[in-house]
């Protein structure tokens, strides 16, 4: 019999529930809230067939576009030949975890907002921006002493009785 | 006699006499015959100089060893089918019942308060679930509780901290209201659930907008929604209690809806439901409203025995409660719940702190905090004058 390719296929390992961690899910899941815009990994939990994305999905992020009463809509990038296409589908909150992708921005934009709160108060100009890592500083090697390294003449005897 | 020297196989470096004290000690169940091959003598015991009287008979004689416990399986999934000799009977010191270690490893356990018996995790889901498109709007549960002297009665909501009290009312507070005996009872159920309303509805400004039921008549009552402000809505949570008509659980119920909050029910398991007729019979759940059921009962064994009628009811005989006054005391019971359900605070003082007798336990700053401490005491002490703090 061929193999099949139906939804599911290949799932065994991917949909299965880790090592002593079957059995109910923990409420948190069902507690979190979701607004539209907010960045989700979709993360495929097998205990719970209904609301299930397809095995693509699993590992994906994207943003949240929608939300229903018991699931998220996540817009998530998809490629498709030459293009990437944005996919959107529907999944139960069970699928989904908040996406930590955007929570260093949101820091960093928290704090950029208060440094150049402050800075306007002290009356200077700041940039913000982050810098890439440049060039490491000089330095002086200190404690050290000088080897001086000669080539010694070759010598065959030598050589030879090492093996060969 | 011979010590037994070696580490493996039992009965290889033992002589047939000592072989056969040991089957005489260890398998009294055995009738004489040889352990099976299974049966197997723990190493430590083996070691023990058990002949060195020249008696045959260990120094103490035969003990029965701590701890055996039967092997238990219910309840526990990934069992891996270890090996488990049956349980054995006190005489048998040798043979020890155990969970392998392959067992433990691959045991999952459940959910803490499932261990504990507490809560019902799938009712739980079920009570918490708030739609999403809803946000953060929380859902309330109506939650009831008995213990063996109190009920108690709260709404609770539910957040990813854990779960928050809006309001409680417990049975225990009914004394202040004029309510001294009998405080586990259907009436006192029904009072803590009227107190809790309430106090709820006072706390969100409701308790104009929606009296309630407040001559309790045993029907089944309704809030209506009243133009401005919806009414309080909460869900009831009956824990882990077998939901069966005339539970107390349900005269808390109305209690709370006669006080005005809206909760979804149903009057089918109302104390007086009839299942012939399919109707609840408003009479019946009216007396069982003023305690009209421990009434009775006061009665009948006042006439009949009137010696257990003195044991049984000492509390209220003593307060001076008869069986016809019962329903007049609940009503002002209700009236004066009504009047003011504000929660008193109590004049007790909070409990004295012991003395700690173990150490306290540090935070994970306190510990490497210390850690630096440590290295820069030994630095200094070796004399070493590098200036890093080795605080990785």
């Amino acid at each position: 019999m061929p193999a099949g390719h139906g939804l599911r296929s290949r799932t065994r390992d991917l949909f299965a529930r880790p090592f002593r961690k079957k059995g109910y899910i923990p409420l948190t899941t069902y507690l979190r809230t979701y607004k539209v815009g907010e960045h989700v990994d979709v993360k495929v939990n097998g205990a719970v067939h209904k609301g299930m994305p397809h095995k693509f999905y699993h590992g994906r992020t994207g943003r949240v576009w929608n939300v229903t009463k018991r699931a998220i809509g996540v817009e998530i990038n998809k490629q498709v030949g030459n293009r990437i296409i944005r996919k959107r589908i529907h999944v139960r909150v069970e699928h989904v975890q908040p996406s930590r992708c955007a929570e260093e921005f949101r820091l960093r934009k928290v704090k950029n907002d208060q440094l150049k709160a402050e800075a306007k108060a002290r009356g200077e100009v700041i940039s913000t921006k982050r810098q890439p890592a440049g060039p490491k500083p000089g330095f002086m090697v200190e404690g050290t002493t000088i080897e001086t390294v000669t080539p010694i003449p070759y010598d065959v005897v030598n050589d030879l009785k090492g093996g060969y | 006699m011979v010590t037994p020297t070696a580490r493996r196989g039992p009965e290889n470096s033992l002589q047939r006499k000592d072989r056969e004290f040991i089957w005489e000690v260890a398998g009294d169940h055995l009738h004489g015959r040889r352990p099976l091959a299974t049966t197997r003598i723990p190493t430590a015991k083996r070691r023990r100089p058990l002949f060195s009287h020249g008696h045959g008979l260990p120094p103490n004689g035969i003990v029965p060893h701590p701890g055996i416990k039967p092997n238990t399986h219910e309840g526990k999934p990934n069992y891996n089918g270890a090996p488990t000799p049956p349980p054995s009977p006190s005489q048998s010191v040798f043979v020890k019942t155990q969970k392998t270690r392959a067992y433990s490893k691959r045991f999952q356990v459940k959910f803490k308060r499932r261990r504990q018996g507490k809560t019902d995790y799938r009712a739980r889901l079920r009570l918490t679930n708030q739609d999403k498109n809803k946000y953060n709007t929380p859902k309330y549960r109506f939650v009831v509780r008995f213990t063996n002297k109190d009920v108690t009665a709260q709404i609770v909501y539910a957040t990813i901290a854990g779960d928050i009290v809006m309001a409680a009312a417990y049975s225990h507070e009914l004394p202040r209201y004029g309510l001294e005996v009998g405080l586990t009872n259907y009436a006192a159920a029904y009072c803590t659930g009227l107190l809790l309303a309430r106090r709820v509805l006072k706390f969100r400004d409701l308790d104009q907008e929606y009296e309630g039921n407040v001559e309790a008549s045993g029907e089944d009552f309704s809030v209506e929604p009243s133009d401005e402000r919806r009414p309080f809505r909460a869900l009831l949570d009956v824990g882990l209690i077998r939901t069966t008509t005339g539970n107390r659980v349900f005269g808390a119920l109305k209690g709370a809806l006669d006080g005005g909050l809206d909760i979804p029910h149903s009057d089918k398991r109302f104390a007086g439901f009839k299942k012939d007729e399919k109707q609840l019979d408003a009479e019946v759940h009216r007396k069982y409203i003023y305690g009209g059921h421990v009434a009775d009962y006061m009665k009948t064994l006042a006439e009949e025995e009137p010696e257990k009628y003195q044991s049984h009811f000492s509390e209220y005989i003593k307060k001076g409660i008869e069986a016809g006054g019962m329903e007049a005391l609940y009503k002002k019971v209700h009236a004066a719940i009504r009047a003011d359900p504000t929660l008193a605070k109590s004049t007790k003082e909070p409990p004295k702190t012991h003395k700690r007798y173990n150490l306290k336990k540090l935070t994970y700053e306190q510990r490497k905090a210390s850690l630096v401490e440590r290295l820069n005491a030994l630095n200094s002490s070796a004399g070493a004058d590098v200036d890093e703090d080795d605080d990785e």
